[in-house]
């Protein structure tokens, strides 16, 4: 029995696929898939400056368009192509003062799982340097936490960014580490690991392309 | 005390024998008729040990646990040791840097013992005295005139002592002199970075006994420790390293009088005086030349009397009262000349009853306020129970306090080296920043801002019941339970920003927590020269807020993917720096001859020591240091003629943790030889 379940099981996938899109219903929910993205490098150090001891990287952002799924090139700053830009732990949305897109986005506290739908009256918050941004810096403001002891960023657990793409579309974000490989380095890592291995983010994120704010 | 007295304490099996302990009642009591969880270390442990300070020793007793930071503390019962009085000869000591107070301050050259009362007892001490007492007894015995030793180890650390004592019918002088000197170590591979910096300190104390007359004494006791510390700091920010080199400076002076009066032999008073300052300065040069200065002087005096009265055979009280004048500069309070004050008034007394020979009862209520923050009741009720010869039961229930320390009430520090954060002490906090606030300096207040108002003091409930049985003559078990529920724990938290965002913090009664537990504890003499000694604590802390957001499903913590998810009560660790599980265990050998040599293993489990999920909770996703085992050993042996001689080792298997474990350096060997002038023999 199980056995002659499965094809046709995929033949009513395929024939409701086939049936909205020959309806072209734009209100009919478009699977929304959970994507991982690895790595993703965020202006990272490029050494240790010997005369102050500070870190220093090419100071550019890295832009992501979560549409694509892939990073935008830095020439297409100043356009709707990118969603997101990562520096370091600062993460700006296309919009208000960073960009000309309709971008912005607030925290939830919660599991990415947890979210389905984006509460109506959620007001998303746009960029507004240097004053605001829509992704609060700062350790423990936003979605990072930054040790003094050890000198290592760790992102909350439970905190899902928000966030309404360059077009005005919804998407939900998990950031799950920043260090290279995903792994957060022990405490006892030297500095200069520290420095090398740090501002690669890994995160999961869930991108409706439907407009709507389900997920 | 009487005068001369010469304590009998009989050479029994156990080493503690039916020794006198003070500090359990503030009266003279033997051990067998104490109510609440004592223990008792006798100097006779401590030579043996080869123990030199305070936490060389501490750190092998059951329930104890040695914290690293700020100086090395005592963590009682999972407490902090915020919450642990320290006291030399019944009088407390001073200077606590973030609630710890340095024990390596305090020599054990002339300790004749050491009581460690386990539970709330400021029914009796008052504030500090939450988790419990620790009286460091000096030894002021008349039967040995002159002792000197002198013990070299590793890391060129040198310890001198000379103890001279005169006495006559009238007159009785103790000196005592101590000199140590270390060059540090370094336990951070590729650093020349030192974990703990040449100190030189020195240490005397003197004691004079004037016998009035048979029933009156008057008795002065002065110490003072000096220490000079070789700073080589760096503090690392944001992955910048600033190195800073300079000088530390401590001295703790003590002054102590006091007069006893014995009425009759169911009467007696002693008035006692005390003064003690600590000042502490620090002053340092980054590479860069920029000075960094931190300076804390604090001043406590007490007057104080105690009068103790037997009124029948069965019953006794004591009857208290005392006044402390006590104040603070410190650089890091709005002003380093100005010196805050507080000034408390207590009064307490206590009951003792053995209504049957079998059962003791102890009741007792202590009464403190002051100018700064809220008065305080602190209550106990204590029994002990002898079943027969073998078994006893011990119940106590007590409520101790410790009082907002002037860094909570008067603290005005901007850290300019981190993102200039700020934070006010509760008592000026609203002042301080109400003017920030008209200068338009201040962003955003928070609403506990308006809650802000004077602190509670941090108060505990702590309840013990012990089990004490001696089967036979050479075995000793003891099984104790214990719990503490903590409320209005005083907790930094933020109340508002700048205009540029930077955090403004303050002081707000605000955590509840308990710690509960178990401790065992046994001996066993295989032999005439043969003894094992074992001791183990299992403890389980929370922070009750905490644990009420756990169960609401509102912390979060990660999966083996990365991904966020609910933390249950499972993953929860409660209190950051707790080991779940202590041990220790000693073997020890003694002849007849003077020969001995001992043999000691210390365990502590896993401790967590960093939240780096960002829950704010302590959890299985969090840093923790490892566990471990150190070893110690120590042989010697006492001629006839005087002289012993002793070697040692220490932390054997070389376990080294440098980040979490700044006080226990890797393997260190000392050779100590001894002098005593030949005992008086007069009994």
């Amino acid at each position: 029995m199980k056995q002659k379940l499965k094809p046709f099981a995929l033949l009513l996938i395929l024939s409701s696929i086939l049936f909205s899109c020959t309806k072209n219903e734009t209100n009919i929910e478009a699977p929304v898939t959970a994507i991982t993205v690895r790595d993703l490098p965020a202006d990272t150090v490029l050494g240790i400056n010997a005369v102050s001891g500070m870190p220093f990287s090419a100071g550019k952002y890295t832009f992501y368009s979560l549409e694509r799924n892939s990073i935008v090139p830095n020439t297409d700053s100043a356009s709707t192509k990118w969603d997101l830009a990562f520096a370091g732990t600062k993460i700006l949305t296309n919009g208000g003062t960073s960009g000309k897109g309709l971008g912005g986005a607030f925290i939830y506290t919660g599991l990415f799982d947890g979210l389905k739908t984006i509460a109506n009256d959620s007001v998303f918050k746009t960029d507004n340097a240097p004053a605001s941004f829509a992704v609060t810096f700062g350790s423990g403001k936003g979605w990072y936490l930054y040790d003094q002891l050890t000198s290592l960023i760790t992102p909350l657990a439970g905190r899902i960014l928000v966030i309404k793409t360059a077009t005005g579309k919804y998407a939900k974000l998990e950031i799950i580490n920043y260090y290279k490989g995903g792994v957060t380095l022990p405490t006892t890592a030297t500095d200069m690991e520290k420095a090398s291995k740090q501002r690669y983010y890994t995160f999961r994120f869930a991108y409706q392309s439907n407009g709507t704010k389900t997920f | 005390m009487v005068f001369g007295q010469k304590e009998m304490v009989k050479d029994t099996l156990f080493a503690n024998g039916d020794s006198v302990v003070v500090t359990a009642t503030r009266s003279e009591r033997k051990l067998s008729n104490i109510t609440v969880p004592v223990t008792i270390i006798n100097a006779k442990t401590i030579q043996q040990n080869g123990s030199l300070r305070l936490t060389d020793i501490l750190r092998e007793q059951t329930g104890l646990t040695l914290t690293s930071g700020f100086g090395a503390g005592v963590q009682l019962q999972g407490l902090n040791p915020d919450y642990t009085i320290i006291l030399i000869n019944g009088e407390p000591l001073v200077g606590r840097t973030a609630g710890v107070l340095d024990l390596n301050r305090i020599s054990l050259g002339n300790v004749k013992k050491i009581e460690i009362v386990k539970g709330p007892s400021s029914s009796l001490y008052g504030s500090e005295a939450m988790a419990g007492v620790i009286n460091i007894i000096t030894d002021a015995s008349t039967s040995i005139p002159l002792q000197a030793s002198l013990r070299y180890g590793t890391y060129n650390t040198l310890d001198a002592n000379v103890n001279n004592t005169m006495a006559s019918k009238t007159v009785f002088y103790q000196g005592f002199y101590n000199y140590y000197n270390t060059d540090g170590y370094s336990i951070r591979p590729n650093s020349n970075n030192r974990v703990t910096t040449p100190i030189n300190r020195v240490t005397t104390s003197q004691q004079f006994k004037y016998n009035v007359s048979d029933n009156t004494t008057l008795v002065f006791n002065t110490r003072l420790t000096d220490e000079n510390i070789k700073s080589n700091i760096t503090v690392s920010n944001g992955g910048v390293s600033i190195n800073s080199n300079g000088n530390e400076h401590n001295t703790d002076i003590n002054l102590a009088g006091t007069l006893n009066h014995r009425f009759s032999n169911t009467l007696k008073t002693s008035f006692r005086s005390y003064l003690t300052n600590y000042i502490s300065s620090q002053d340092l040069l980054t590479l860069s030349g920029a000075p960094y200065n931190d300076l804390l002087n604090h001043l406590f005096q007490r007057v104080e009397n105690q009068t103790d009265w037997t009124l029948s055979k069965t019953l006794s009280g004591i009857f208290g009262a005392g006044a402390v004048w006590e104040g603070v500069k410190s650089s890091r309070y709005d002003s380093e000349k100005v010196r805050k004050n507080n000034t408390i008034q207590y009064g307490f007394t206590q009951w003792e009853w053995n209504p049957i020979s079998k059962l003791i009862l102890i009741g007792g209520v202590r009464f403190d306020q002051n100018a700064q923050y809220a008065s305080a009741w602190s209550p106990k009720l204590s029994m002990l129970y002898k079943i027969n010869p073998q078994h006893k039961i011990k119940l106590s229930i007590g409520q101790g306090f410790k009082a907002p320390d002037f860094r909570q009430l008067y603290l005005d520090f901007t850290n300019a080296a981190a993102g200039n954060y700020s934070v006010f002490g509760s008592a000026e906090a609203q002042k301080v920043i109400g003017q920030l606030n008209s200068l338009g300096q201040i962003g955003a207040l928070y609403s506990n801002f308006y809650l802000l108002k004077s602190l509670q003091p941090e108060s505990s409930i702590g309840i013990h019941l012990s089990w004490d049985c001696e089967p036979n003559q050479k075995t000793f078990i003891s099984v104790q339970v214990f719990r503490n529920d903590i409320k209005n724990l005083i907790q930094v938290e933020q109340v508002g920003s700048y205009v540029s965002g930077a955090q403004i913090f303050s002081y707000l009664n605000i955590g509840r927590a308990f710690t509960q537990g178990v401790e065992l504890e046994t001996k066993y003499h295989i032999n005439q020269q043969w003894s094992w000694s074992g001791g183990y604590q299992y403890i389980i802390t929370g922070d009750k807020d905490q644990i009420t957001q756990i169960n609401n499903g509102t912390v979060y913590t990660r999966d083996a993917n990365g991904y966020s998810k609910k933390l249950t009560l499972s993953d929860y660790l409660g209190l950051p720096n707790i080991s779940k599980h202590k041990a220790q265990f000693k073997i020890n050998y003694l002849t007849t001859n003077g020969l001995f040599a001992n043999f000691r293993m210390v365990y502590r489990s896993r401790w967590a020591v960093n939240n780096i999920n960002g829950n704010d909770v302590y959890d299985s996703g969090d840093t923790f240091a490892a566990g471990y085992v150190s070893l110690h050993t120590s042989v010697g042996k006492d001629y006839n003629n005087g002289i012993s001689l002793q070697l040692g080792c220490d932390n054997i298997s070389n376990y080294i943790d440098a980040l979490n474990l700044s006080n226990l350096p890797g393997r260190t060997f000392f050779a100590t030889i001894k002098f005593q002038k030949a005992q008086k023999h007069k009994v």
